[in-house]
């Protein structure tokens, strides 16, 4: 029972270490601009290739969001979907099990 | 992890491509052969599932002074394997690239391999190694998770050190420019990752531990343990 809350503490240091190297970047690397990785590395392929990133033009014409902020909406929706399917079968498995605990 | 629309010459889309489809047909078939036998895994496949669907939305800052995603494929690729998983990053990643620009249909099959092939069959081979071992559950999903994160990430320099290789040292000095990006990155991301997930795993030891012994997840006797050691 002494560790019954070991990987909750683990995950709660972790987490508290993550913030804090976080913290730490933003507020010391110069240049930081914490921009996705997936940009920065269309960044290196624009350099190898020797084309501007402007010149790379998709191969199959494909919808953009119109702004940041439906492109954040979009994100939130997909967590959202993730949320619920993760919610709901844990309140499913929590309700079964109280049931089984009643019997 | 995403090479973008594109961003990716279509001779390397077409190879990609042809090494995803068969694993994701062989996916589909698993699913349906799992599913036929246990209904009940359908949840732990929801549950599974619905961590990739979260995880990979949230951008988050890493030492580098860039952002990244985590996977969240360690716990499908315990649970159900490398293909099933293959075939849950699939429709994850079909979403990303139609509504939100994120990757993009060319690129798909190079998206696929990277997150839902490669990173779970380096997770898996871990999860293989480990799980007749008397290594704690815990620790080996820590392991699984972090690992497939951090190989999709290694797998994304690969197909893009090969479709372009440096003027200069060729492959291995362009491989070596995009782990800078990508798996560097990744690191602080794949060790929070590894330990939220086996958080995670924890909870459904403990409400679900029936279906974990039926799909032959974990023995019974090492259900037992975990259950009984936290």
């Amino acid at each position: 029972m002494a560790y019954k809350y070991t990987l909750e503490i683990l995950a709660g240091i972790s987490i508290v270490a993550f913030c804090a190297l976080f913290l730490y970047t933003s507020a010391t690397m110069s240049g930081a601009e914490f921009a996705g990785s997936d940009n920065v590395g269309s960044g290196l392929i624009a350099k190898l290739s020797g084309n501007a990133v402007e010149n790379f033009q998709p191969l199959i014409p494909q919808w953009e969001p119109p702004s940041g902020e439906i492109e954040a909406c979009l994100f939130a929706l997909q967590a959202a979907v993730g949320g619920i399917l993760v919610g709901g079968v844990f309140g499913f498995w929590f309700g079964q099990a109280r049931g089984r605990n009643a019997e | 992890m995403h090479i973008m629309e594109g961003f990716l010459p279509w001779q390397w889309c077409l190879i990609w491509w042809i090494i995803a489809l068969p694993c994701l047909m062989l996916g589909i078939y698993q699913l349906k052969k799992v599913l036929n036998v246990d209904r009940e895994a359908l949840p732990l496949l929801g549950v599974t599932g619905g961590f990739i669907f979260i995880l990979s939305s949230l951008k988050l800052p890493s030492v580098t002074g860039s952002c990244s995603h985590p996977t969240g494929t360690g716990l499908s690729t315990i649970s159900f394997g490398p293909w099933i998983t293959a075939v849950v990053c699939a429709i994850v990643l079909l979403f990303q690239s139609l509504f939100l620009a994120h990757g993009g249909l060319s690129v798909l099959g190079a998206n696929i391999v990277s997150m839902g092939i490669v990173g779970p069959l380096v997770g898996y081979g871990v999860y293989r190694l480990l799980r007749d071992t008397s290594v704690n559950i815990y620790i080996t999903v820590f392991l699984v998770t972090a690992l497939a994160d951090m190989f999709t990430y290694v797998t994304t320099s690969l197909e893009l050190a090969l479709a372009y290789p440096a003027g200069t040292g060729g492959f291995v000095s362009s491989f070596i420019l995009f782990m800078g990006i990508f798996a560097v990155t990744q690191v602080p991301l794949a060790i929070v990752e590894g330990v939220v997930l086996a958080l995670v795993f924890k909870y459904i030891v403990t409400l679900k531990p029936d279906i974990l012994i039926r799909l032959g997840v974990f023995s019974e006797k090492k259900i037992d343990a975990a259950r009984s050691e936290i």
